[in-house]
C-alpha cells in the first residue's frame, strides 16, 4: 500500500515537474549560423555523385569549383580555384592556371594533379553528374587524355568541339565536376569491389576532403549537418578582416514548416529554409524577420504527349496557355513559391527574353475557345491529366481543370507520389502532365537542349533525360537551330538565335510553362547580416552576426 | 534457432519438454517472420514507386537508370530478390538504405535509440498517470473523477497528433518557453557528448554533461508528453474497466465484510487480479509507440524510427522497409512472449 502510494506520488511529481524542467536557451551562438532545413534528401557529400538541391547548395561551402557563377548575375563567370583561363586558338585547348596557395583542411598543399583526378573520378564512376562532363565531349574511356595535368598549377582540358567559351565554362567548369578533392585520401581510403575501385566514392561520402571555405564537420542523417571554417582557405583575402565571421554553419533538419516558424519566431534558429506560403505569410509581417525571394533557374509545367491525335495539334496545346490566369496564381497559391513565366529560359540565365516578352500568355478562355475551334475541336474533348500530390500541385491543376471545363474540355486529374509521377513521365505513360524541373547551369541552352532538342524521338531511343523525348514531340528545325547557337562564338549572334528558338517555343513547344521557381528564405535580419543568395546555392563564406 | 536445430535430431520424442516447447515457439515464430516479411516484399514491389529514380535523380540519363537497376538485382524474378534479401539477411546483412545511402543496419542503429527513448518516456507517463486514473475512475465510478478521467480520456484519444504537437510547440515552447523545441538538443549542446547508447538522456547521464541532460529532458518532454498522452487514455481506460469487473466479484464483498479496508481490497486483492490483463495491454501500448510514430517525429524534427520508415516506404527502397518491418514483427514477437512469461509469474493458475 504504502509502496503503491509513494510510486503514484512520484509518477505526479514527474509529470508535473516535467514542463519546467529547463527553460530552452534561447537566441544562437554569435559565431555560428543556425539553419533549419528538409535533410531528407541528403545522401552523399560525394561530388561526383551529389544529384539533388541540398546537397550541391552545401558542397558549394565545403569544395571549390574552378569557375563559379557570379551570385548576384549568375550569368557572369569568376575565377574559384582557377586564377585565370585561356582558349587556344581552334577553340579546342582550354588552360587553366590554378591559384599558387590553395590548400586542404590540414595545410597540406592542393594541385592540379588532385583536381584532373577529381575530374576523371567522375567520369570513371559516372554517377548522373557526370553528364556535365560527358554533354561536352568528355569520356570515361578517353578521361586521362582529355584532362591533363601539366604542372602543379595548370590544367589543360581537350574539347571535342570549339564550344563558346561562356557556355562551357558556365556548363562544365564551374560545375561541382570541377570540385577539387584530395587526391592522396581518396586513393588511400578506396575501396574496391570485383577488380572495380570506388575511387574514395565511400570515403567522401561523409566527409568530402577538399578546398574551400567550410569544412563538413558532423552529419547525422535526417538530424543535424555541421560545417565548420577551413582555417586554410585561400579565399580569404576575399573576405574583411581575412576570414568569414562564422565559425560553424549548422543545418538542422526540420521537416514541419510550422515547427521552422517556431523556431525563428523564437530565434532558436537563424535563417529558415522550407517554409510553406502560410507561415511565410505570417513571417512577412514580423519585423524581427526578413523573407528574401530568389527566382531559381527551375520551373513548374505543362507537358502535353504529342503522340496524342489531338494533343499533337499545336494550337490545341496553345489553347491551354490561355486557359491559365497567371497573375492570380501569383498573388495567391504560388505567392512565395514562384513568378509566371512563359518562356523556357528562366529570368537570370543568359540570352534569356526578358521579363515582359517571357509571359505573353494570359487568362482569355474566349480566345482559347476560339483557337480551339480553329483547331477543329469547337466541342472539346477528354484528357487524363497527371501531377505530384506536393503543394502547391493540385490547386494549380484544379484551377486549370476548371477553367477547361469551361471551353468543353474535360480534364481528369490524377494525384500522385512524386516518385510515381516521375517514373510515368520517363515512360511517356500521360496525356497531359503537370512536373517541375530545374536548369543546369544559367545558359540558355541548359533548358533549350533537354526542352526544346529532341535527338531521337523513337520510343526505344529512351531518352528519358530529355522532357522533350518524354513529351514525344521531335522538330528538326528546332534541332539544328539549336546546335547552330549552341556552336555560335559572337556573343550577340548567339542570343539572338536563342531569343527566336524561345519566340517559337512559346508559341510551338509541347509545353506550357506556368512559373519559375522562387526560393523563400526566412532570415532573422536582426541578427544576421550579409547572407548571399544566389538561384543555385546560398554562399554563407561572407554572412556575419 | 538452437531449439530448432535440435528439433531435428534423431530422437525427437525423447525431448525434454522446455526443448519442445521452445520448438514449437520458434518455428511460429520464424513462420510468422517470414510471412509478414514476404507480404511486404511483394505488396513493397507491386507499388508503382520506383526506386531507382531516387539514386540516380529524375533527370538522369537512361543509360545510368538502367545501369543502376542491374546494381539493385531489379532485372531478377521477385523470387530471386526475397530469396538473395533473406539470405543476406540471415548473416545480418540488410543491405544498403538507398535513400540515405547508409547500410541499414547503421541507420537502424542511429534511428531506433531515439524512438526507444521518446516510447520509454512516453509509456512511463501512460503507465503512472493511467494506471491510477483508471483506478479512481472505476473505484468513484460515476462521480466527477470518473467523468473527467473520461473526458480526458476522449481527448487523447481523438485529438490528432499533429495538431496536439503544434500547439504543445505553441504554448510551451514558443509562448511560455517551458520546454525545447523541435529536435533532440538545442544547438549549443549538439555533439557535446559522444552517443553510445544512442540515448542522449542516458548517455549525457553516463558522461555526467547534466547541462546537456537538462536541456535533453526539456526538448523530450513535449513530444513524450503527447505521445503518452494517447496511451495514458487507453490504459486509463482500460484499467477502469478490468477494475470495475473485480470489483463486482464476491471475493471483493466478502474481503470487505472481513473487514478490510477498502483501498486494502482495492490494491492486495482486485488489483492484483487485473495485473495480467493489464500487462497484455501495456505490452500493446509500448509496442505501439516502439513502431514509431510518424507524425510526431515530424513535428518535433525527432530523428526517429517511424519517420525512417515512411521515407524508405515513399522512395520504394525494400531493404530499408524489410528491415523495419522485420524489426516490428520482433518486437510483437518479443513483447507478447514477455508478457506471457510474466502470465506465469505473475498468476499462479497458469503454472
Amino acid at each position: 500500500m504504502q509502496k503503491w502510494r509513494y510510486a503514484l506520488a512520484s509518477a505526479l511529481a514527474l509529470a508535473l515537474a516535467g514542463p519546467v524542467g529547463s527553460p530552452a536557451t534561447a537566441a544562437t551562438p554569435k559565431d555560428t549560423l543556425v539553419m533549419a532545413w528538409n535533410l531528407d534528401a541528403l545522401i552523399t557529400f560525394d561530388p561526383a555523385q551529389i544529384a539533388e538541391i541540398n546537397g550541391n547548395d552545401i558542397i558549394r561551402n565545403v569544395c571549390d569549383p574552378l569557375v563559379e557563377y557570379k551570385l548576384d548575375d549568375v550569368s557572369k563567370i569568376v575565377p574559384k580555384t582557377a586564377e585565370s583561363w585561356s582558349v587556344s586558338e581552334d577553340g579546342l585547348k582550354l588552360t587553366f592556371k590554378l591559384r599558387p596557395n590553395l590548400q586542404f583542411p590540414s595545410g597540406k598543399k592542393a594541385t592540379a594533379h588532385d583536381l584532373a583526378w577529381s575530374m576523371h573520378r567522375v567520369l570513371h564512376l559516372g554517377f548522373g553528374a557526370s553528364a556535365n562532363l560527358t554533354q561536352w565531349g568528355f569520356s570515361k574511356d578517353k578521361a586521362e587524355q582529355q584532362i591533363v595535368a601539366t604542372d602543379d598549377h595548370t590544367l589543360v582540358a581537350h574539347l571535342d568541339k570549339p564550344y563558346p567559351l561562356q557556355l562551357i565554362l558556365s556548363a562544365a567548369f564551374a560545375n561541382q565536376v570541377t570540385q577539387l578533392l584530395d587526391k592522396e585520401e581518396g586513393m588511400k581510403n578506396a575501396k574496391v569491389a570485383d577488380g572495380k575501385s570506388d575511387h574514395g566514392n565511400a570515403f567522401f561520402k561523409t566527409a568530402p576532403i577538399c578546398v574551400g571555405p567550410y569544412k563538413v564537420r558532423t552529419w547525422n542523417a535526417n538530424d543535424v549537418v555541421i560545417l565548420e571554417r577551413n582555417d586554410n582557405y585561400y579565399g580569404y583575402d576575399a573576405y574583411a578582416g581575412g576570414k568569414p565571421a562564422l565559425r560553424r554553419i549548422v543545418y538542422r533538419h526540420v521537416p514541419e514548416s510550422g515547427a521552422q516558424r517556431l523556431q525563428i519566431e523564437k530565434g532558436d534558429i537563424d535563417v529558415a529554409r522550407l517554409l510553406n506560403s502560410d507561415d511565410l505569410k505570417a513571417l512577412s509581417s514580423n519585423k524581427d524577420v526578413h523573407i528574401e525571394q530568389t527566382l531559381m533557374h527551375g520551373f513548374t509545367y505543362l507537358v502535353f504527349n504529342a503522340a496524342d491525335p489531338i494533343l499533337s495539334n499545336p494550337k490545341v496545346r496553345l489553347a491551354f496557355r490561355y486557359l491559365i490566369d497567371y497573375e492570380g496564381l501569383g498573388k495567391t497559391v504560388i505567392q512565395y513559391l514562384g513568378a509566371p513565366r512563359n518562356s523556357l529560359v528562366p529570368i537570370g540565365a543568359y540570352a534569356a527574353l526578358n521579363e515582359k516578352e517571357g509571359l505573353p500568355f494570359k487568362l482569355d478562355l474566349d480566345k482559347a475557345k476560339q483557337i480551339l475551334a480553329e483547331a477543329g475541336y469547337p466541342q472539346g474533348f477528354s484528357k487524363k491529366y497527371i501531377l505530384s500530390a506536393n503543394t502547391p500541385n493540385p490547386p494549380i491543376a484544379q484551377h486549370i481543370a476548371a477553367n477547361a471545363a469551361k471551353i468543353g474540355v474535360k480534364l481528369e486529374l490524377e494525384q500522385m507520389a512524386d516518385a510515381h509521377l516521375f517514373q510515368r513521365a520517363r515512360n511517356r505513360e500521360f496525356d497531359v502532365l503537370q512536373i517541375g524541373w530545374g536548369a543546369g547551369y544559367p545558359d540558355a541552352d541548359s533548358m533549350i537542349s533537354r526542352h526544346a532538342v529532341n535527338p531521337d524521338n523513337r520510343a526505344e531511343a529512351k531518352l528519358a533525360q530529355y522532357p522533350s523525348w518524354r513529351s514525344s514531340w521531335q522538330d528538326q528545325k528546332v534541332n539544328q537551330w539549336a546546335e547552330a547557337a549552341k556552336m555560335e562564338r559572337d556573343p550577340a549572334k548567339r542570343i539572338a538565335m536563342y531569343a527566336d528558338i524561345q519566340r517559337y517555343m512559346l508559341e510551338n513547344g509541347p509545353m506550357a510553362y506556368i512559373y519559375q521557381t522562387v526560393r523563400s528564405i526566412a532570415i532573422r535580419k536582426d541578427v544576421v547580416k550579409d547572407f548571399q543568395i544566389g538561384p543555385f546555392w546560398v554562399a554563407y563564406g561572407t554572412a556575419k552576426k | 534457432m538452437t531449439a530448432a536445430a535440435e528439433g531435428r535430431s534423431p530422437q525427437p520424442r525423447r525431448l525434454p519438454p522446455w526443448v519442445r516447447a521452445g520448438w514449437r515457439v520458434g518455428s511460429s515464430i520464424v513462420v510468422t517472420l517470414l510471412g509478414l516479411l514476404g507480404l511486404t516484399f511483394f505488396i513493397g514491389r507491386m507499388l508503382p514507386i520506383d526506386p531507382v529514380i531516387a539514386i540516380v535523380g529524375e533527370q538522369a540519363e537512361q543509360s545510368t537508370y538502367d545501369m543502376v537497376y542491374k546494381q539493385l538485382g531489379l532485372d531478377r524474378p521477385l523470387y530471386v530478390q526475397f530469396g538473395y534479401f533473406i539470405r543476406d539477411m540471415m548473416s545480418g546483412n540488410f543491405g544498403q538504405a538507398l535513400f540515405t545511402g547508409n547500410r541499414v543496419i547503421d541507420d537502424l542503429r542511429r534511428v531506433f535509440p531515439a524512438t526507444i527513448e521518446l516510447a520509454t518516456f512516453a509509456i512511463c507517463i501512460g503507465v503512472f498517470v493511467g494506471v491510477p486514473v483508471g483506478m479512481l475512475a472505476a473505484v468513484y465510478r460515476g462521480r466527477a473523477i470518473d467523468h473527467v478521467a473520461r473526458m480526458v480520456g476522449l481527448i487523447g484519444y481523438s485529438s490528432p497528433t499533429f495538431w496536439l504537437g503544434l500547439m504543445g510547440l505553441v504554448i510551451f515552447y514558443a509562448a511560455l518557453g517551458w520546454v525545447g523545441g523541435p529536435g533532440r538538443l538545442d544547438v549549443y549542446f549538439i555533439d557535446v557528448v559522444d552517443l553510445v547508447t544512442g540515448s542522449v538522456l542516458i548517455d549525457s547521464a553516463i558522461a555526467g554533461e547534466w547541462d546537456v541532460f537538462r536541456n535533453a529532458f526539456s526538448h523530450i518532454v513535449l513530444p513524450g508528453s503527447i505521445l503518452g498522452f494517447a496511451s495514458m487514455a487507453y490504459i486509463s481506460r482500460m484499467t477502469r474497466s478490468f477494475m470495475l469487473e473485480q470489483l463486482g466479484q464476491e471475493y471483493v464483498i466478502a474481503a470487505r465484510v472481513k473487514g478490510l479496508s477498502k483501498w486494502r481490497v482495492i490494491w492486495r486483492h482486485a488489483f492484483r487480479n487485473i495485473l495480467v490483463q493489464l500487462i497484455t495491454v501495456i505490452a500493446l501500448a509500448y509496442a505501439f509507440l516502439l513502431e514509431g510514430a510518424v507524425l510526431t517525429e515530424t513535428v518535433f524534427a525527432w530523428p526517429g524510427f517511424g519517420r525512417y520508415l515512411t521515407a524508405g516506404l515513399l522512395a520504394g527502397d525494400m531493404n530499408a522497409v524489410l528491415a523495419c518491418t522485420l524489426i516490428i514483427g520482433l518486437i510483437f514477437v518479443g513483447l507478447n512472449l514477455l508478457s506471457d512469461l510474466l502470465y506465469r509469474l505473475l498468476d499462479p493458475r497458469t503454472r
